[in-house]
């Protein structure tokens, strides 16, 4: 009998005019947005592989332990194409220095765009399917069981001996039989177009990760047909229905997710959070500063500077120069030198520079760790934590929680990021074993390269792993849980709705 | 007659479900509007002066010599903030709101350089990892929600009453069919528009009582405009609706495909034609402009070297002045020339999403409020405008004293004299409405265009349907 059901709904649904421009209109906008979308990727690529190749010649030049800082680049993440999400959008070059420990408020952006352009996101493809494919599911459910009430028909088909349950089912799957349509569909088209383009190689993670996507578009596209069919099953009248089913749509897709962030203020409670840590932050190099100071007046060669009254004939003599950026509680002092040739009467010195370095490196190191400490539990306070706050306030729209689940698999989230930032933290360790293992600190290198260039090939190359499709799947699965128990809670909703009404 | 049909759609729409739920939604998003605003505005425009009145400090203190006002320049110059940011924010967040003068580049010899006009490249919001979201203005209302309610409203006005047989008992009366169509675009608007004006009185009248917001005569001028823009787009979805509706025979498919004609070109058509037509000049990379400003500079110095060393005795006054004014000028233009370039693809991007009605709007909204791209070119106008104006102070000023040797930017040979802080020229960052209007015309003009295709199309459809 549910098949007889499901035959008869699948052809009312399937030969209607409505589903030719729902499938229509999905694919013209999926091929379109996905070869623009494919472009720019090509072109983020394009200045990853700039900056690749200018750090490999700054490498090249890097002659003595501090001539040059040390970058690294995210690579941009083919997946941004489906949810772009904090990709784009976050500094993607990274500075690896013993004295600071890198975190995603130190990233710069190589690249940077044009500043007048900002105004035109360019679309993803799950914020089509989140617009598009959500109005379509209301503009199926709407008449489902108002429209057969109107015109008699669910009477006719009560008649005979199928339960309420089972009419409901059958038109619960033929509907999503038709809805899945357009977006396997565009799906399937988005990833050819995606494997053909030549710069962009998806691994099988990948398509594990967008099979993920998939998973939370049809558990999306199911909460807003349950969402129209519970508008049907209630109200008697297919006008009701429909006007009710737009301005649902309406609040939840466009008002809510645009309004509710800009119209709650964030709390400012983070300025005092963030002035205790300034301070601490600045008492630990305060502290470096004085026994850098004390050191440079205990040794022999009388006076407090740092050059020890070095002089040179050619490249760059020793500097020390602090960074001090409040705002992302930044501080570092930055010291190195570049010395290609040495003036000869200088010689007799350098040992007591090699003295003075061999002590700063690691004091560095130290005060960098300790302000880490500091400085990450306050960063959380004043950016993540509101960042997390807002989510959770865009969870009350499925949009919201259909984003931060495809989010999640494409790794373009907070949680993706920050992956990055925890890779190059790391790289900051394995250099920091590097100079410990070379001895650099106490090395002539360390500022000088007329005895011999720092070999930096023995230094470990950076390299970003993505974190493995179950990370992925672990980050998504809360909202994907979410969307299912709005599902199933739905389903029952309307069961209940449906058995109490009157035919 | 018209006044009858009207009234009778008038009535049908005031009792309807999506009139009450059109006046809930827009009245909650223009009150949490003016509320947003009445909130930020205050902090916005005390910062503004905070900054404006800090470096008019910094620009006074540099007043003991002329020789500095010539060297350090004007030093930062600030975007006033629009009265009128509720109406539409733009790019306002992203955009840069400062140019300024400075000098800090190496130099020759023992030879400081003057300073040049920079443009800020930053990208502001590098460390947000808040989740986007679009600003709730009033271009988001009227370009997103107004619109949708104007199909809303329409979609079943003819097709509606042809499934229900009433237009033909309308059409059995000796009306014309063209009155009776005046007559349903003449209801449905007066009924989109009373919640609209409802909303927008409440808004405004929250924002005007309030003592942080002082609106003056200019601005509401201005809203008086936009409120006309706003007429003229609701008018345009209505004909949309009207025309499909007459198209297309039945409410259900004339619903589909208003929605789909909707949502192609209120969401996405902006979007992803101002993306494509981004592509068509793009400004070489930051990167790239940076290495070469840097050569240019490396030339600069060489070429000097070349000519005079780095003796110790330097060489004539005049050699140098022309030096330090020729680099000077030579990073400027270069700056001017990327940011024209920059200037061309904004330009590109935005007039290619002109298909869009919504894009159209948008741009109006941006033009009348003061805010997003044309006022940043007007801030940027203003600004070399103001450039050009101080180094004219700067050589006038170094002519009347008879003592100096008119080499503007070396010290030896410059008036040394301090000047009175209150004879410099500030900078004064205004807007005219004539000007906004001229850029706007076009756009207008299209968005008429739009309608009388749209209201003819719905005419014909409307006279060849068969009841």
């Amino acid at each position: 009998m549910l098949k007889t059901l499901i035959r008869r709904e699948l052809l009312d649904n399937l030969m209607t005019f409505r589903f030719a421009a729902a499938v229509f209109i999905m694919l013209l906008l999926v091929v379109a947005n996905t070869a623009v979308l494919i472009k720019d990727h090509e072109r983020r690529l394009e200045s990853y592989n700039t900056a690749l190749k200018n750090y490999h010649e700054n490498t090249q030049e890097r002659k003595t332990y501090t001539s040059m800082p040390l970058d690294v680049a995210r690579p941009p993440n083919p997946l941004s194409i489906f949810n772009v999400g904090l990709d784009k959008r976050l500094g993607n070059e990274i500075w690896i220095y013993h004295g600071l420990v890198p975190t995603l408020w130190d990233a710069r952006m190589h690249g940077i765009t044009n500043p007048l352009l900002k105004l035109f996101a360019s679309i993803d493809i799950v914020f089509i399917f989140e617009v598009v494919l959500s109005l379509m599911a209301l503009v199926f459910a709407y008449d489902a069981l108002a429209g057969e009430r109107e015109r008699g028909t669910l009477r006719l088909v009560l008649t005979h001996p199928v339960s309420r349950g089972q009419i409901l089912l059958a038109k619960y799957i033929s509907a999503m039989t038709c809805l899945l349509v357009p977006l396997l569909m565009s799906l399937i088209l988005a990833v050819i177009l995606l494997t053909t383009s030549t710069s962009i190689s998806l691994s099988i993670g990948d398509f594990l990760r967008i099979a993920g996507i998939i998973l939370s578009s049809v558990a999306y596209l199911s909460v807003f047909y349950l969402i129209g069919m519970l508008i049907s099953a209630a109200t008697r009248r297919t006008g009701t229905a429909l006007m009710l089913a737009m301005f649902v749509w309406g609040f939840w897709v466009l008002v809510y997710p645009n309004v509710i962030l800009a119209a709650i203020a964030s709390p400012d409670a983070s300025q005092a959070r963030g002035e205790s840590a300034k301070n601490q932050i600045q008492q630990i190099w305060e502290e470096l500063d004085r026994e850098r100071k004390q050191f440079l007046t205990n040794d022999a060669v009388p006076g407090e500077d740092p050059r020890f009254g070095i002089r040179i004939e050619s490249g760059v003599n020793y500097y020390e120069y602090p960074i001090i950026d409040s705002s992302v509680l930044k501080r570092t002092l930055v010291s190195g030198a570049n010395i290609l040739k040495l003036h000869a009467e200088s010689e007799p010195m350098v040992p007591h520079a090699q003295d003075y370095y061999r002590f700063l490196g690691p004091q560095m190191i130290d005060a960098a760790e300790r302000t880490w400490l500091v400085r990450k539990p306050a960063l959380e306070t004043i950016f993540v934590q509101p960042a997390i706050r807002d989510r959770v306030l865009l969870r009350f729209s499925p949009v919201g929680i259909y984003d931060a689940a495809t989010q999640a698999w494409a790794g373009t989230d907070l949680s993706g990021l920050k992956d990055f930032f925890t890779a190059a933290r790391k790289h900051r360790r394995v250099m920091i074993d590097f100079y410990y293992d070379k001895k650099a600190f106490r090395s002539r290198q360390w500022f000088a390269a007329d005895k011999g260039a720092v070999a930096w090939e023995s230094l470990p190359q950076f390299s970003f792993q993505k974190s493995s499709v179950q990370t992925n799947a672990a980050r998504a699965l809360p909202d994907l849980l979410l969307l299912l128990m709005m599902n199933i809670l739905l389903f029952l909703f309307i069961f209940l709705v449906f058995i109490r009404s009157e035919v | 007659m018209i006044w009858h049909i009207t009234k009778r759609e008038l009535y049908d729409n005031l009792n309807s479900l999506r009139f009450a739920l059109a006046t809930v939604l827009l009245l909650a998003l223009m009150l949490t509007n003016a509320i947003i605003h009445l909130r930020e505005h205050p902090a916005r425009t005390q910062a503004y002066h905070d900054v404006t009145a800090e470096s008019v400090k910094k620009l006074e203190a540099r007043s003991n010599s002329l020789y500095r006002l010539a060297a350090e320049g004007p030093g930062d110059l600030h975007k006033t903030p629009s009265l009128l940011r509720f109406c539409a924010e733009g790019d306002e967040a992203f955009l840069p709101t400062h140019a300024g003068g400075s000098n800090f580049f190496p130099g020759i010899a023992n030879v400081r350089p003057i300073w040049r006009m920079i443009y800020p490249q930053e990208t502001p919001h590098l460390f947000n990892i808040r989740p986007d979201f679009t600003t709730l203005d009033w271009a988001f209302i009227v370009g997103y929600v107004l619109s949708f309610i104007g199909i809303l409203f329409t979609f079943d006005s003819i097709s509606g009453e042809l499934e229900r047989g009433t237009l033909r008992l309308t059409l059995a009366n000796p009306i014309p069919r063209h009155i009776v169509l005046v007559g349903k675009f003449l209801g449905a608007f007066i009924s989109v528009n009373i919640p609209f004006a409802v909303a927008v009185l409440m808004n405004l009248l929250l924002i005007s009582t309030s003592d942080a917001v002082q609106l003056n005569a200019e601005a509401w001028g201005r809203l008086g405009i936009l409120y006309g823009i706003v007429v003229l787009y609701a008018c345009l979805f209505i004909a949309l609706g009207l025309l499909i509706s007459a198209a297309v025979r039945e409410s259900g498919v004339s619903l589909v495909v208003l929605l789909l004609i909707w949502v192609s070109f209120v969401i996405f058509i902006p979007n992803t034609l101002a993306s494509i037509g981004s592509r068509t000049s793009v400004p070489i990379a930051y990167m790239e402009f940076w290495t070469q400003r840097m050569q240019l500079a490396d030339e600069a110095r060489e070429t000097y070297r070349d000519k005079y060393g780095d003796s110790q005795t330097p060489p004539p006054v005049h050699i140098l002045g022309e030096y330090v004014t020729t680099e000077a000028e030579e990073y400027e233009r270069f700056n001017e020339a990327y940011l024209k370039q920059q200037v061309e693809q904004g330009k590109r991007a935005r007039a290619i999403t002109r298909i869009s009605p919504t894009a159209i709007v948008q741009r109006l909204f941006e033009s009348f409020a003061g805010t997003g791209f044309e006022r940043h070119l007007q801030f940027i106008e203003n600004v070399q405008r103001y450039a050009r104006e101080y180094r004219e102070f700067v050589v006038d000023t170094d002519r009347a004293d008879p003592e100096s040797l008119h080499v503007i930017g070396i010290q030896e040979g410059m008036s040394q004299k301090p000047v009175s802080p209150e004879a410099i020229p500030k900078f004064k960052d205004t807007l005219s409405l004539s000007r906004d209007f001229n850029a706007a015309v076009m756009d207008l003009f299209l968005l008429v265009l739009f309608l009388v295709v749209l209201l003819a199309g719905a005419f014909l459809a409307f006279v060849r349907i068969e009841v």
